[in-house]
């Protein structure tokens, strides 16, 4: 057993209780004195040159109190890499999709406002648009963006050698193709942005964020002010997944309405903006082609995907990678070769989300079930044949320190009674496995690392710093429960300062699962060395040698004789009196291959460390309306070391909910001349506490060599493996596997019917 | 449009204020009440963020007037503890994990706290379908379910149940 007395523990969250009583202020509860109502005027074309924009009746209107277009933007340019700044905050010569920002109003009130976008009037030239990636590819009309001949965005081409050789070694080859559509993140908090100057000209911002520092940085560089001169301020934040870890052009319209106006100013999003005008995932076409050997392993696999990119590239080059990389970090591969292409569409922007890719994800793991099927091994063991082990390397050269892919998967299958179910059920019940694999972070270069600072005050309570935001995963009590176990306090001692620019220093923010590991060990650090300070002083105290003390329920005592102790409040007051700094920092860089670039050379150490993931699905399907009725869920995931167990059930039952039931069965976006027209949570199905299966949560640790205490990160290769497991069970329930995603009813009772008339002749 | 003085009754305090007539409960709550607990999602009736209760009944205030709110006891995610003391059901909420990013919260505890006053010990399957109305992205619900069965009623095999909470500070 651990001497662990805070972490470890099923601590409730120090976040919750703000949040019941009504009391946690999100950014759309947000009320400054003179603040005036932004709004966005948005594209009505899908693709369209813009030949005039005339505000002047909009100004004239009693109330308004400024317009901004393009003119006012300098032109600057969004996009995570320099190779992808390809999005203006506010269009200047062309809108790409229906709803590409055009300008910008802050009026009075709310009515002044809409009335004044009404007034706004754009005179466009429309254009030929394309919708689908595949017509953009071949199409002969006007480029979205005139230096990306075929609409071609970003081409991520991977290829670890011996493919074609190995593919003539193989006993049995088969190649298949899957589909997904666009699903959305419905974060339960529409998008919302406050923005003012204050008196010395700085920038304050409040929004919904995946990470403060990714927000300031752009904002610094359109407004050509410093970075300290941009303050983007902790506020809750309701869910975000994914969505909303880059900057939003209603960031920088918000704060260009503040500047002119000189007030402060809320843009707050209507639900379908939300949908439309924020990120979604990408719509993806993948063909997996496999060769495996008599037993089932895996010698050679050719991956190729076609992502529906949407209007802008941002994040482009991650998006098309990390569909590959869950997959390549979950199965050993001979030998691989990926192309991925995402393609620019005249569709609204896409990003990262929660399951990277169903199409891809799940056509992998149904694709592994034909191949089981037609060698006579079941799921699990064609699973265990392939799975990453560890001291593995992955096919792009990432080593893997720590595994226990096998260990969940044995234990879901033990819990769920795969074995005794596979095979055995009646007709239209089904059963199926997924497993996956998700990295804690990538090369982020001068942002990749993480710093906390740690202040003692005279009480003997200390103030912790850090940049790590919380999205609402449960990141503040994290670090608050890191920061009490290692400086020997109770939670409560501790104030969290945390995810905001002005204070608190460069983090790579809640991205890629990164936060725990590198976040927390900042903290983790940062205390360590604020204990050791004490422990010097404390050692003079107790007339002993400080590798003698330990720390725990605000005393610190010798660790064989804890007779003999004294107060931390004591040891802080002693130690101020003789001139010693009760003060600390720590942080932490991950040591990864900083020349790994997603492109140019998608070699070399990813992350640190891979969490591995099993979710067993077992389904009803009725085969008259086609509806799925989901009996049992069990999700295994290897975390590392759980920090929280309360917490981590949390993230596997939210996993469940978005990858499997939501994104299995329901979610996904349907479009009309590049239109949606499901934006609204009443077209777009997200599930319901009705709609939810039994869950059985299984946590299992590797303890991971390098991440804090041995954690890697919480949930997402639920998220991920769900998918697959739903995907999975329904194949089995109906008997023919599914490849387009997500399985609603009309897509499987058309697959029975096919069967069917198949089977009669 | 002309703005009309109302008297509402909030939290069992009658609050006097302007309104126009197509103001709804949920917007004068927030804006003019500064009572921001009750949050706006989907502005549609169908996420159940902005759920109130009015006479004890779950209602939405985003698709009730605050004209036909005159008359009747409101009560908000405000109201539900008294002073610093939580409810049972606010309790439970924290010491089951049943918040994430804490947005449909408020909703979700008026919804609970309805059902919990009608019935106070209601099985699994009468709590799902009563929180149908109310849409949670991040938690998948599990914990948000056994944290109403188990408010007010500790279960002894629940790791997260405080039985001893009467003796807590």
């Amino acid at each position: 057993m651990s001497d662990y007395t805070i972490i470890g523990t099923r601590m409730p969250r120090v976040d919750s209780r703000a949040k019941v009583m009504g009391k946690a202020k999100f950014t759309a509860d947000l009320k400054l004195p003179g603040m005036l109502v932004g709004k966005i005027k948005r594209s009505p074309y899908a693709h369209a040159r813009i030949l005039n924009i005339d505000t002047s009746k909009a100004l004239a209107l009693p109330g308004v109190k400024a317009v901004v277009t393009g003119k006012d933007t300098e032109g600057v340019k969004w996009g995570v890499f320099a190779y992808t700044r390809d999005q203006q905050f506010i269009q200047t010569e062309k809108v790409r999709y229906i709803g590409d920002e055009v300008a910008g109003v802050a009026a009075v009130d709310e009515e002044t406002a809409l009335k004044a976008l009404d007034l706004i009037q754009v005179d466009y030239e429309e254009l030929p648009a394309v919708f689908d990636p595949m017509e953009a590819m071949a199409s002969q009309t006007e480029l979205i963006h005139k230096d990306f001949p075929n609409n071609v965005n970003i081409h991520v081409n991977i290829d670890t050698g011996n493919v074609d050789e190995n593919f003539e070694k193989a006993y049995y080859i088969r190649e298949d193709t899957f589909v997904a559509p666009e699903e959305s993140y419905f974060q339960a908090e529409p998008y919302a942005v406050v923005a003012r100057f204050d008196p010395e000209d700085c920038l304050e911002v409040w929004c919904p964020n995946g990470g403060p520092h990714m927000k300031s940085k752009p904002l610094s560089n359109a407004f050509k002010i410093p970075l300290h001169k941009v303050k983007i301020k902790k506020i809750a934040i309701g869910g975000a997944f994914g969505g909303r870890s880059e900057i939003c052009p209603a960031d920088y319209i918000c704060a260009l309405l503040a500047k002119k106006t000189g007030k402060p100013v809320k843009i707050k999003f209507t639900r379908e903006e939300n949908t439309i005008g924020t990120r979604q995932g990408h719509a993806m076409i993948t063909t997996h082609k496999t060769g495996v050997d008599k037993d089932g392993r895996v010698l050679a696999r050719e991956t190729t995907c076609y992502m529906d990119g949407g209007a802008y590239s941002s994040t482009g080059p991650i998006a098309t990678s990390v569909p590959f990389l869950s997959m390549e970090q979950a199965y050993r591969m001979g030998s691989v070769r990926y192309n991925g292409y995402r393609i620019y569409t005249n569709k609204p922007i896409r990003g990262m989300i929660r399951v990277h890719g169903r199409g891809f994800a799940c056509g992998l793991d149904t694709q592994l079930d034909m191949i089981a099927d037609h060698l006579g091994i079941d799921p699990v063991e064609m699973r265990l044949r392939n799975s990453r082990q560890p001291g593995d390397y992955t096919s792009t050269k990432s080593y893997v320190g720590s595994c226990a892919m096998d260990e969940t998967i044995l234990k879901a299958v033990e819990k769920s009674g795969f074995k005794e179910k596979w095979g055995k059920l009646p007709p239209f019940h089904g059963i199926g496995i997924g497993t996956n694999s998700v990295q804690t972070g990538f090369p982020m270069g001068i942002r990749g690392g993480s710093q906390s600072f740690i202040k003692f005050n005279e009480d003997g309570e200390a103030t912790v710093m850090s940049g790590v935001v919380d999205n609402g995963q449960g990141n503040d009590n994290m670090l608050v429960q890191i920061a009490a176990e290692e400086l020997g306090l109770l939670p409560e001692d501790i104030h969290l300062v945390s995810a905001d620019t002005e204070t608190t220093s460069s983090d790579p923010g809640s991205y890629s699962q990164v936060s725990t590991f590198v976040g927390g060990h900042a903290v983790k650090i940062a205390a360590q060395n604020c204990r050791e300070k004490l422990f010097e002083v404390a050692a003079k105290i107790l007339k002993t040698n400080p590798e003698k003390l330990a720390a725990k329920n605000r005393l610190i005592f010798i660790k064989d004789d804890p007779e003999k102790y004294v107060p931390i409040k004591k040891v802080v007051r002693i130690s101020l009196l003789n001139f010693n700094s009760v003060n600390a920092e720590g942080g932490y860089w991950p040591r990864v291959d900083m020349k790994r670039e997603w492109v140019s050379n998608p070699y070399g150490q990813m992350c640190e460390a891979f969490s591995f993931g099993t979710t067993i699905v077992e389904v009803k399907v009725d085969p008259d309306t086609g509806q799925v009725e989901v009996l049992e869920v069990t999700a295994a995931q290897d975390v590392g070391y759980a920090l929280n167990p309360l917490v981590l059930e949390g993230q596997f039952e939210g996993s469940v909910a978005m990858g499997g039931q939501g994104g299995m069965l329901t979610e996904y976006h349907e479009w009309k001349d590049g239109r949606c027209v499901n934006p609204t949570m009443l077209d777009y199905k997200l599930p319901l506490a009705c709609d939810m299966p039994k869950i059985n949560n299984i946590i299992v640790e590797s303890i991971d060599p390098k991440g804090p205490y041995g954690a890697k990160e919480a949930g997402m290769s639920i998220a991920m493996s769900a998918a697959q497991g739903y995907s999975a069970a329904v194949s089995n329930a109906i008997g023919v596997f599914m490849d387009s995603f997500p399985l609603t009813p009309d897509k499987i009772l058309a697959a029975i019917k096919k069967k069917n008339e198949k089977v009669s002749p | 449009m002309e703005k009309i003085k109302i008297t509402l009754n909030i939290n069992d305090k009658p609050c006097e204020v302007m309104v126009f007539p197509n103001d709804t409960l949920l917007e004068v709550l927030r804006d003019e009440l500064d009572l921001t607990g009750s949050k706006e999602s989907c502005s549609e009736g169908v996420c159940g963020s902005c759920t109130i209760q009015m006479d004890g009944k779950p209602v939405r205030s985003c698709l009730t007037l605050a004209m036909e709110a005159q008359g009747s006891r409101i009560r908000t995610v405000e109201g539900l503890a008294s002073k610093d003391e939580l409810s049972d059901l606010q309790q439970s909420f924290i010491d089951h994990g049943a918040v994430q990013c804490g947005f449909c919260t408020p909703g979700m505890l008026m919804t609970a706290d309805a059902l919990l006053n009608e019935i106070p010990n209601p099985d699994e399957e009468t709590i799902k379908k009563t929180l149908a109305g109310n849409i949670c992205r991040c938690t998948g619900y599990a914990k948000i379910i056994e944290a109403v069965a188990h408010a007010g009623n500790p279960r002894e095999h629940c790791p997260d149940c405080k039985t001893d909470r009467n003796t807590r500070e």
